[in-house]
């Protein structure tokens, strides 16, 4: 069999006028980006590298969310083994060199996070209602946080940006003075 | 392989943008990706049978070895075939999970009812027609009809030898103008 010979003449027409090229989304170059990234393959860029700054008041919100219910002063016992987790990973996550580092510190501060949701689940019926809004938005700050930061690695995540679309819209919503914009950083 | 080289004049460019790659320099990668992906991404899409998401984790995994290998290509082809290599393997590996999910018209090796050469035939059909295709042949198919490799580096590529992929590359076109083909008076109903 020559190699083309067999075609007709339509048929190798056909073949011809299919498209070789197709635009990829916008969407797929930043998960590549981010892939490599995750991999170690590509460097954290400096805009990124500040964002492992603002790394920090994420993680710190991701405890937040797990002091808060100390703060309320119940079930303390049963958080120490997370708070201290959730501690060295902070410290871990600032003295972290690599990006497979910080992934991982990410992963771990989130684990943490939430836990701290689920305990707090478990423990809205015995909690007090001031304590359960104090750590209810405490684990909403974190969570915005998080999503802002998330936004900072892929623009175009599009999980992050209906989080923040959403917290914008509960903000608008709930807004009666212009500054009443809580954020509880510990 | 020879053919879907990129030209020529793109080589020095696309080496001296890997060696940026190498040194961390994310913009080089983003150029270099900007630069190979919409061939890439078009390859997949007909490797992996049409769907999109497919295509998609193709070309993420291909970039992925391909960082990863970087700093052992040695330039003897074009960045794009070398690329393109990967990519090729990358999608038979995802078109063989794929094709364990769905029912194809006919499984590898099966022999496809012998179908007419076509007076005509619409690109948009052919499209359909080839992710129709069992992963195999539409991998030759692609690969030689559309791509225009010749046998020799289809084989070399696919670990297989020319013999193998001429009569793959037969029973891929039978099978595509079986599904091509309009129905024959007196076969239906």
């Amino acid at each position: 069999m020559n190699d083309r010979d067999d075609l007709t003449p339509a048929e190798r027409r056909a073949f011809e006028e299919l498209p070789r090229e197709r635009a990829p989304r916008a969407a797929l170059e930043e998960r590549v980006v981010s892939a490599l990234r995750r991999r170690g393959l590509l460097p954290i860029p400096l805009g990124a590298v500040a964002s492992r700054r603002r790394l920090a008041p994420w993680l710190v919100g991701a405890v937040a969310a797990s002091l808060a219910l100390f703060a309320g002063g119940f079930a303390a016992g049963q958080y120490f083994g997370a708070r201290s987790g959730a501690a060295a990973a902070i410290s871990g996550a600032q003295a972290a060199g690599s990006a497979t580092q910080v992934a991982a510190h990410v992963e771990r501060a989130g684990a943490l996070y939430v836990a701290a949701l689920v305990a707090l689940n478990q423990m809205n019926d015995s909690a007090d209602a001031p304590t359960r809004a104090k750590a209810r938005q405490a684990a909403l700050s974190a969570l915005g946080a998080a999503a802002t930061e998330v936004a900072h690695l892929a623009p175009n995540d599009p999980l992050a940006a209906a989080v923040l679309r959403g917290m914008t819209e509960r903000e608008q919503e709930q807004r009666p003075a212009p500054s009443t914009r809580s954020v509880v950083w510990f | 392989m020879t053919a879907g080289a990129a030209p020529e004049l793109s080589a020095p460019a696309d080496r001296e943008l890997a060696a940026r790659v190498l040194a961390g320099d994310e913009a080089a990668f983003r150029d270099l990706y900007r630069r190979h992906t919409p061939r890439l991404l078009q390859l997949a899409l007909r490797l992996v049978g049409g769907e999109e998401s497919d295509a998609e984790d193709v070309v993420q995994d291909t970039w992925i070895r391909a960082t990863e290998k970087l700093d052992a290509f040695r330039w003897e082809s074009a960045f794009g075939t070398w690329l393109h290599a990967i990519g090729v393997n990358v999608a038979r590996e995802a078109a063989r999970k794929r094709e364990r999910r769905r029912e194809a018209d006919w499984p590898d090796g099966a022999e496809p009812p012998a179908a007419e050469p076509l007076d005509h035939v619409e690109p948009l059909d052919l499209e359909r027609a080839i992710a129709s295709l069992p992963a195999g042949y539409r991998t030759v198919l692609v690969l030689h009809d559309v791509e225009g490799f010749t046998h020799e580096a289809i084989a070399e590529q696919l670990g297989v030898t020319a013999g193998t992929t001429k009569s793959q590359l037969f029973w891929a076109r039978r099978a595509a103008r079986a599904l091509l083909a309009p129905p024959t008076k007196g076969t239906s109903a």
